[in-house]
């Protein structure tokens, strides 16, 4: 017996050290987040891009007085929250739109602006409310009308945005208009033929912009009409074009998703972290390679998103619902975000949200109303129907 | 925000270190604690919110170093205290500032500004009238964390409603008590795997090792000196890792954690099929009692410790853990005294028991640590 005894103190000693070893290395990972004092009064605490310096305050309180500061000021912002992604700069639109927003009747190129914010921020209701006091200033503005097509066709509103597009159409070279009621009628029965109708059209002489809203347009369409090859070559020529669109960035990484290619992913969004739509592919993509990465993404991603959530905000919703879904596995948080998320928006990629959260959650009746929709619309979408 | 999410947030953030910057809209956070007539708290802004407030960046060269930050210490409380307004059952608090410090958040660095407010005594109501950034983003928004003797509220700041009204309850710091000794005795009898644990290690309590035969104890004394033993080493044990994770000295990968909770049930069991151990099995109960302390933790870090009442708490969730287990081995030790000379329990609880209890946690161990 009292061999037995030593031998199992053995046993015990060695499994003692293991947890000592254990818990140190916890102890050593368990970095805090807790205030400090930096060593150095050289240390950079942060840096400064172009817009957000102490000195653009006071060109935002000049544009108080002046409204033909204002405007190109928050054009100025809008662009860069564009081009960065970064949400603070519609903040910065805001601020300097404000007073302008306010006078009694405000100038309609305030109330495009105002409504450029509100779509941007998915506020698209607001958004439409004003866009009718800037049509009743101003009618027909190819701005305005362009921004309303948009937002109806975001939300589903079809047959509304028909006649804002052909309003835009009249307004505007023959063929951007074109453009806008091709891809209506690629979500409304006609996919095959928009597309080729679309293939077709010249983009001689467009700014880089109008045409990179055509080979979004195109590589969409493939998307949904199972063309990956030229879904992905619409795509690259878009980015080599325009390499800060993120929204076609995003589109060409979930295509690479769903083709398995996760390293390429992380090739294509490399150094744009910073944006959460796009950190969510990469975090997806880090989830299929298995990359050690992906805790740091999913920690980003929870804090933008509960700070959203607890905010009430909407923007990232469909993000939310993927990330839910794809990246913790948790089907049924993933459901009710996607339903959520269905009640803001009805694009093909939240039928696409929504569909596959209620397959994983085991309830697909969850997802009839948005399939319900799109058969309705006879919607093509070969990601949804086989 | 649904509570698994939010969880999941708080558990990650606590692991998370410095990080690059990502894009999300602008967030103050503001912390502040009410303790009797005490108002204590923090104010928390990006650093570039903190430029665009008062300009931290004298040397205009796009970037804001921690002299700069320290430099504008003054200019930012002033700001403070022209944007931040306390009162405490309508009186204006007097806010006093500690100095300046710097947090990492995981969207770029954020200086935190400390300070103590005087709202009178023991106020009942605390508004709050926040209209920090309000002028120069108008998306900005303060994240308040409000905790007032035991209770927590959280709440939106800014924005077009500026002055917040919260209720300042006072007797809450018992029903928090309560709720935690609750949530303890509800973990330790839904957590299957800490009793099943303890169960191994209590069955051989009352029988003797002889000549590799199991044979019943003879009288009651020493079973129960036994049972003690282990119920006690396993009690302080798990309440001394509890207590060190409950306050954030030692934290393990849930993880790790898990699997080896698994993995001690099966050497518990293993030990009563294929006896090593016979004698002071309440070693075994302390050394891995260690490590389901951090189980414990785990649900304690999922509910959250209000701050003003974290020992009465975690103190609360440990009593409630202990009630849960007395219970447990009160209703089965006895049964067991009284069927230890049957060949039922020699033979069949012991071996066959014992074996089951050891298959299951395989199953665990296996699903924990590999899958």
């Amino acid at each position: 017996m009292s061999k037995s005894v030593s031998l199992s103190c053995m046993l015990w000693g060695r499994l003692f050290a293991c947890f000592a070893v254990a818990l140190l290395g916890g102890g050593l990972s368990s970095a805090q987040a807790d205030p400090y004092v930096p060593r150095t009064e050289n240390a950079v605490l942060a840096e400064l891009s172009a817009g957000t310096r102490f000195a653009d305050v006071t060109a935002r309180r000049l544009a108080r007085a002046r409204v033909d500061v204002a405007i190109p000021l928050a054009q100025f912002y809008i662009q860069q929250a564009r081009i960065s992604g970064d949400l603070r700069f519609l903040g910065y639109a805001e601020a300097v739109l404000a007073p302008w927003v306010k006078t009694n009747p405000p100038l309609p190129d305030v109330l495009v602006l105002q409504a450029t914010l509100q779509q941007s921020r998915h506020e698209f209701t607001a958004a439409l409310a004003t866009l009718d006091r800037a049509s009743a200033a101003r009618p027909a503005d190819p701005q305005a009308l362009l921004i309303r097509a948009t937002v109806l066709r975001v939300l589903g509103r079809y047959a509304e945005a028909g006649p804002a597009c052909e309003q835009f159409s009249r307004r505007v070279e023959p063929r951007l208009g074109a453009l806008c009621t091709q891809s209506l009628r690629g979500l409304t029965g006609d996919l095959e033929s928009a597309y080729a109708a679309l293939t077709q059209i010249s983009s001689q002489g467009w700014l880089n912009a109008e045409k990179s809203w055509l080979y979004s347009e195109l590589g969409e369409m493939a998307v949904r009409l199972g063309r990956d090859d030229d879904a992905q070559q619409w795509f690259q020529r878009d980015l080599t074009l325009v390499p800060t669109d993120f929204y076609v960035r995003a589109a060409y990484a979930d295509l690479l998703l769903r083709q398995r290619r996760p390293a390429e992913v992380l090739a294509l969004l490399k150094g744009q972290e910073s944006f959460e739509p796009l950190l969510l592919r990469i975090a997806i993509a880090q989830k299929q390679l298995d990359d050690p990465g992906l805790a740091q993404s999913s920690v980003r991603l929870r804090t933008a998103f509960s700070a959203e959530l607890q905010r009430g905000e909407a923007v990232h919703r469909r993000e939310q619902a993927r990330f839910l879904l794809e990246v913790e596995e948790q089907p049924k948080l993933s459901l009710g975000a996607a339903i959520e998320n269905w009640t803001v928006q009805r694009e093909p990629d939240d039928v696409l949200v929504l569909v596959n959260a209620a397959k994983a959650a085991g309830s697909p009746a969850a997802a009839e109303p948005a399939l319900a929709f799109a058969r309705t619309q006879g919607q093509t979408d070969v990601r949804v129907f086989r | 925000m649904n509570a698994p999410l939010k969880i999941c947030c708080m558990l990650l953030l606590m692991l998370a270190g410095p990080l690059a910057q990502a894009h999300i809209a602008s967030n103050g956070f503001l912390n502040l604690n009410v303790e009797g007539a005490q108002v204590s708290g923090a104010i928390e802004l990006a650093i570039r919110d903190g430029e665009l407030a008062v300009g931290l960046d004298h040397d205009g060269n796009g970037q804001v170093t921690w002299g700069e930050l320290k430099s504008s210490q003054t200019a930012l409380q002033n700001y403070v205290l022209g944007h931040l307004r306390l009162r405490g059952d309508g009186a204006q608090c007097r806010v006093g500032f500690n100095p300046v410090q710097v947090n990492e958040r995981v969207d770029g660095t954020y200086l935190w500004l400390p300070f103590t407010a005087d709202c009178g005594v023991g106020p009942k109501r605390l508004s709050i009238d926040y209209t920090i950034l309000n002028a120069e983003d108008p998306s900005h928004r303060g994240l308040l964390t409000l905790s007032a003797n035991g209770a927590v509220q959280t709440g939106v700041l800014g924005g077009a409603s500026v002055i917040r009204i919260f209720e300042l309850d006072h007797p809450s710091s018992r029903s928090a008590f309560i709720e935690y000794l609750r949530a303890g005795i509800w973990h330790i009898w839904s957590g299957i795997d800490h009793l099943l644990f303890l169960l191994s290690l209590l069955l051989p309590a009352v029988l003797l090792r002889r000549q590799n035969r199991w044979e019943a104890v003879p009288m009651a004394a020493p079973a129960f000196v036994h049972i003690v033993k282990v119920v006690t080493a396993f009690t302080l044990a798990h309440s001394i890792t509890l207590s060190l994770a409950a306050f954030d000295v030692i934290r393990l990968p849930s993880r790790l954690t898990e699997s080896v909770i698994a993995a001690s049930i099966i050497v518990a069991a293993l030990n009563n099929v294929f006896p090593m151990v016979t004698a002071g099995r309440w070693r075994i109960a302390f050394a891995f009692g260690l490590l389901h302390g951090f189980g414990f933790a785990s649900v304690l870090a999922e509910m959250g410790l209000p701050t003003g009442a974290r020992l009465v708490s975690l103190v609360a969730f440990n009593l409630g853990v202990e009630v849960g287990q007395l219970a447990v081995v009160l209703a089965i030790m006895p049964l067991a005294y009284l069927f230890r000379s049957t060949a039922f329990y020699r033979r069949g609880v012991m071996p066959w028991g014992s074996s089951a209890i050891a298959c299951l946690a395989l199953v665990w161990f296996v699903q924990r640590a590999m899958l």
